[in-house]
């Protein structure tokens, strides 16, 4: 299967980095998915995205006072101007030959990185590693919506583990959470809030 | 020592002192203007016979010439075509500099190309030229930043006719700026090399012409005075016509947007006028200078005149007329308070160059030669004196 590229780096830090990309390319990311970026020497970094921030600018404040605005201004506006599209990224860990630790990497992708979206066995893959190691980066993040993103990213998980036919690990994860949150009583309501409203939408 | 705002601002309210008396002058003027324009709307022979008596005593005469229609004559938006290929133009350019660290200069064009009626993405193209070496040589002299604007303004209008080749007719291509090329007064050997580019341009007209399409210069808040100067002819006596342009300026300061302003309602545009000037006369034929005023105000109350110049095969051809009248007024629309037509915008973006790619340009430039082993000057020391005291100076594009 051919991997789907959401975009290059444009800053990285050792806990998270910043993907930039066209609105046209904005199809494939989506809040609480899985990211890698695959550095060379085998290596490769997962993050987790946890903001998609389209910029304004000049020409973009005008056309929303039009009264109206033609579909080849939006097409123009979406495919050929440089509008800025930042998807950040919170670091969950990363691949050394093939193997999966849920520890910060030795280093972050550079400048220009191409970054892929995860597919469903990537997700399956770097979820079913160990314990739930990478929670503790998700818990830690201050810039986050911490409840929206777990919720997001469990929702998406538990879709992939199903149709796999693990069932369990949506009842791991859960479980793995709650321990981990037991003497954090606000955030971990919160989490659970989201988790009960993500589990609703999707008819779980 | 950087600017006396002090002396400034000494001279600032003395301007301001003199404002209201100089508003109300103007206002008087461009009253008595329009009373003008109203009585001899309809005179157009006399008028015509009268302009051709002004050109005799003065070759250089600058004004508008009368056509078909009354001078205040003014026609609401038409309809727009049910399809069209809207092609805009534009170019930059990063002219000579002997200061700078490497010697060269460049031309950029860019355009952009819609399908009106369809919901398909628009198409860019852009085309970088650099010149150095001998380019940057003209006879026996340097290349001038005037004769860098001609190649720019040339490329624009070749790239126009090039794209135009290949897409579904009807085509209207847009420029900024006049149809009709400012001409300095040059020594010989740039006068011959201007000369020639010029027939180039011309050429590239022709070729707009021969291939159906409309084309014309958009010139956006316009200063100019062709038919203010028509109205101060039409009311000297014959026997003083060897004073039109030069002693006899009574309504010097008035501009026909002024005078527009209240011609014209939202959407409407003005009759069509011939322009007389030195130049005017090499655009012969099909390719012969016109221009009327459009409105793209979005109100009454906000009126906002600009002129757009045509060449004859297009202010001769009602249907390419209307077409361009009433695509100008859509395009001035899309952007909703600033009336800009957007595409000639866009061919903004996509041509022009900025400060920091003229800087990535020059280090491109300089590693290639130190790659090569080759010497270069570098940048001049008054130059390097200026980026050390963080000096702004000019934008040099």
């Amino acid at each position: 299967m051919t991997a789907i590229e959401i975009g290059r780096l444009l800053r990285a830090g050792t806990t998270g980095f910043v993907v930039g990309c066209r609105v046209s390319q904005l199809d494939a990311p989506s809040f609480g998915g899985l990211v890698r970026a695959p550095l060379g020497d085998g290596q490769q970094v997962y993050g987790l995205i946890h903001d998609i921030h389209i910029d304004e600018d000049g020409i973009v404040r005008q056309l929303v006072t039009a009264d109206q605005v033609d579909e080849n201004i939006i097409a123009d506006n979406r495919v050929n101007r440089n509008v800025p599209v930042e998807i950040s990224v919170l670091t969950v860990g990363y691949a050394q030959n093939g193997q999966i630790k849920h520890l910060l990497p030795p280093r972050p992708p550079l400048s220009l990185d191409v970054i892929y979206q995860c597919s469903a066995d990537d997700l399956m893959a770097f979820t079913g590693t160990g314990r739930f190691g990478y929670f503790r980066h998700l818990l830690r993040s201050k810039d986050a919506p911490i409840g929206e993103m777990i919720a997001a990213h469990i929702e998406q998980a538990s879709q992939a583990h199903n149709a796999a036919g693990n069932e369990q690990w949506t009842q791991d994860a859960m479980s793995e959470l709650i321990t981990l949150l037991r003497d954090d009583y606000p955030t971990l309501m919160a989490v659970l809030g989201a988790l009960g409203d993500a589990m609703m939408i999707s008819d779980y | 020592m950087a600017l006396d705002f002090q002396q400034v601002r000494q001279q600032v309210i003395e301007m301001g002192e003199n404002a209201p008396l100089r508003a109300q002058y103007l206002r008087e003027k461009r009253d008595k203007a329009l009373e003008i324009l109203h009585e001899y709307a309809a005179e157009l022979e006399a008028l015509s016979a009268k302009v051709n008596a002004a050109i005799s005593a003065n070759p250089n005469l600058r004004c508008a010439i009368p056509k078909d229609e009354n001078l205040n004559h003014h026609r609401a938006c038409p309809a727009l075509p049910e399809k069209a290929t809207l092609l805009a133009a534009d170019g930059s350019q990063i002219n000579p500099d002997r200061h700078a660290s490497v010697d060269y200069c460049l031309v950029n064009v860019g355009a952009i190309q819609m399908q009106y009626g369809e919901a398909d993405s628009p198409v860019t193209t852009v085309r970088s030229q650099l010149f150095y070496d001998e380019q940057m040589y003209i006879g026996g002299g340097r290349i001038s930043e005037r004769m860098v604007a001609l190649m720019r303004d040339l490329r624009e209008r070749t790239l126009l006719a090039d794209l135009a080749k290949d897409v579904e007719s009807p085509v209207i291509t847009l420029t900024d700026g006049p149809l009709e090329l400012w001409v300095g007064r040059e020594g010989a050997l740039e006068a011959r090399e201007y000369e020639k580019r010029f027939k180039e341009y011309l050429g590239a007209l022709r070729e707009l012409h021969l291939l159906g399409v409309s084309t014309a210069g958009y010139i956006d808040r316009p200063r100019g005075d062709l038919l203010v100067r028509l109205l101060e002819i039409a009311t000297l006596p014959t026997d003083e016509l060897d004073k039109a342009g030069r002693e006899h300026r009574p309504y010097r300061g008035i501009a026909d947007a002024d005078l527009f302003n209240f011609l014209l309602k939202p959407g409407e545009r003005s009759t069509v006028f011939g322009i007389q000037s030195r130049n005017a006369d090499k655009y012969t034929a099909e390719l012969a200078l016109h221009f009327f005023y459009l409105n793209v105000g979005r109100d009454d109350v906000h009126p906002y005149p600009v002129r757009v110049e045509i060449p004859a095969w297009v202010a001769s051809d009602a249907q390419k007329l209307d077409d361009l009248h009433a695509i100008l007024v859509q395009q001035c629309q899309v952007l909703g308070s600033r009336t800009y037509p957007y595409l000639l915008h866009r061919s903004h973006e996509v041509a022009v160059v900025t400060q920091d790619e003229k800087k990535q340009v020059e280090n491109m430039i300089a590693l290639e030669l130190h790659r090569r082993g080759v010497e270069f000057g570098g940048e001049s020391q008054k130059q390097g004196t200026k980026d050390d005291s963080g000096y702004t100076g000019r934008n040099r594009r």
